[in-house]
């Protein structure tokens, strides 16, 4: 090695680059998050795994619900129950910005991003822009193994299918943002993870999910009935099965807020020293 | 104009009670390299970090490149490389994608960044190893890789933190000459180090940090000469007899630091005839030394001496 640096002529000074454009900032360290992915093809296959294994575990366990009183009639639980599986895998998958933000933060990688001339707000829009992607992906994987397996097929049709996707997508996107907020405050992944579990766990069981809210025990049915969730859930139901949709537009507009709230809070806390 | 790449006048930096940095002032003319000496937590990482931008400093100025580090820091980063303690790469990534991603960042065309990234890693021996994702290579391929990220810009000045803790002798060794190749072109490099041979062999000049302040600054000979060449170790085999032998070798015109955990005397020497010295100092007050070592001098002699010369 001695011998080649030897040689190699003096840096030549005729390129200097002095920083790139917000665009191009954005665009390659979204990138970068997805081919970080993509490059570990096992992290793919576990991302979608899981949410896999909680669709056959739900649809099997809990389908004889569609028989009890109360359930809408003429729907089969799977079409009941794939909306709230795609807004339930879109939460989570928001939780993973967050922790990937951290990983970013503790391994040091931060510290050279912030040694250079970009914009930080650039590194977070990467990091949620690439969540986004994600998360589309492991969506569509979970619809083409509940039509071709578990015989999903709502009224709404493909278009209804589609509209229930886009709209789990905005809701894990705008959450997402509450977590890079988090995280970069907490700056802690274990944190993180127990902080996300905390809040998503009781809200999915607390609402509309799984069972109707009118098969719920009464102070449960409070709860559920003030649970964003429930609103969520019941707007990509309402898109998948062709039913009157109330909620959709409300859960759209409370999903930009609440992203504009955390970007914002993210940004803030991001701009701490390290 | 001033020659000056970096600059610092009184920077102080405070977490909580903690000084990190009490009044620091450095120079750094172009194309030298400033050995940071000092133990962990002397304040080595938050000065490099001040100059780097990525601290704001409480009070106090900082210019890099000629840039304000706090006013003009979109100029400062684009003039500057920095490697820091732990190797900064992205795990997941091939050292190809890594170095393009950098200088993507930095403004480069895909055609140029993957030409600069193929340069750096031919230049940095990881030619065979470009394709594979970082997280498969040595602990030295990670610290190469991690030092050509902080190259990608021909940044005018350089920050090495601690660039050979924890590495084998022939990675350091290999760093050493990376560096040296650096100057050679021109380049400026701030260094921190707690080794005195690694400042000893790359600084023109080098500051020694103690909790936060400055407390000697000169060449690598002006350093040697303030600390002596050596310094002695006396190990005895009751801790209760420490306190006597330290009076009979401070009696002896010595300055002995004592470490009651190890039961051991270290007083800094000028020459090794002072070891006589120190046999008779403790003959004399009847105690013998279980073990007598003669060491070479280290950044706790640099500390010692320091400390002992403020005592005189």
């Amino acid at each position: 090695m001695t011998t080649t640096l030897a040689q190699t002529p003096a840096p030549t000074a005729t390129t200097t680059w002095r920083g790139s454009g917000f665009g191009t900032q954005v665009l390659v360290l979204t990138q970068r998050s997805l081919r970080a992915v993509v490059s570990d093809p096992r992290m793919v296959v576990f991302s979608v795994l899981q949410p896999l294994i909680m669709l056959t575990l739900f649809s099997q366990i809990f389908s004889s619900i569609a028989n009890t009183p109360g359930f809408p009639q003429g729907v089969a639980y799977i079409d009941f129950l794939m909306p709230a599986i795609l807004v339930n895998t879109a939460m989570q998958s928001a939780l993973q910005a967050g922790v990937g933000l951290v990983t970013d933060m503790k391994n040091g990688v931060l510290a050279r991003f912030r040694s250079l001339p970009i914009r930080l707000s650039s590194v977070l829009i990467a990091r949620s822009l690439s969540d986004l992607v994600r998360t589309a992906f492991q969506l569509l994987v979970m619809i083409t193994f509940a039509v071709l397996i578990f015989g999903f097929s709502p009224a709404g049709g493909f278009f209804g299918v589609v509209a229930a996707l886009a709209l789990a997508l905005v809701v894990g996107w705008g959450l997402g943002w509450v977590f890079l907020a988090i995280a970069a405050w907490l700056r802690n992944a274990e944190l993180m993870q127990t902080v996300g579990f905390l809040a998503i766990f009781p809200l999915m069981f607390a609402s509309s999910a799984y069972v109707p809210i009118t098969g719920l025990p009464g102070w449960l049915q409070a709860i559920a009935n003030v649970n964003p969730l429930t609103h969520a859930v019941d707007a990509a139901r309402g898109l998948a099965l062709a039913q009157p949709v109330t909620g959709a537009v409300a859960a759209i507009v409370t999903s930009l807020v609440i992203a504009a709230v955390g970007g914002a809070f993210a940004v803030k806390g991001f701009r701490k020293p390290l | 104009m001033t020659d000056l790449m970096i600059e610092a006048r009184d920077v102080t930096k405070a977490f909580g009670d903690v000084r990190a940095l009490d009044g620091v002032s450095i120079e750094v003319p172009r194309g030298t390299v400033l050995g940071l000496l000092g133990h962990n937590g002397a304040g080595k990482t938050t000065l490099v970090n001040v100059l780097t931008t990525l601290l704001p400093p409480d009070s106090g100025t900082a210019r890099v490149a000629g840039f304000d580090v706090v006013g003009q820091a979109h100029d400062v980063r684009s003039r500057i490389g920095l490697t820091g303690q732990f190797a900064a790469v992205d795990e997941q990534l091939s050292g190809t994608d890594n170095l393009v991603l950098i200088a993507r960042l930095l403004g480069a065309s895909p055609r140029e960044a993957r030409q600069r990234a193929g340069e750096l890693l031919e230049l940095f021996d990881l030619a065979d190893a470009a394709k594979r994702p970082s997280r498969t290579y040595s602990g030295g391929m990670r610290r190469r890789l991690d030092l050509a990220a902080g190259l990608v810009g021909r940044p005018d000045v350089i920050f090495l933190d601690e660039p050979t803790t924890g590495l084998d002798p022939s990675s350091r060794l290999s760093m050493w000459e990376i560096v040296e190749s650096l100057v050679s072109d021109g380049t400026t490099v701030l260094l921190t180090t707690q080794y005195l041979d690694e400042a000893d062999r790359l600084a023109d000049s080098i500051t020694v940090l103690s909790e936060g302040r400055v407390v000697a600054s000169g060449t690598s000979a002006e350093l040697k000469a303030q600390v002596g060449q050596r310094s002695v170790t006396v190990t005895l085999a009751a801790a209760a007899d420490l306190p006597k032998a330290q009076r009979s070798l401070e009696l002896a015109g010595l300055h002995p630091v004592l470490d009651a955990e190890r039961n051991t005397l270290t007083a800094p020497v000028t020459a090794s005839r002072e070891l006589a010295v120190v046999v008779r100092a403790l003959d004399e007050v009847g105690l013998e030394a279980s073990e007598l070592a003669l060491g070479e001098p280290t950044l706790d002699d640099v500390y010692l001496t320091l400390a002992a010369n403020k005592a005189a």
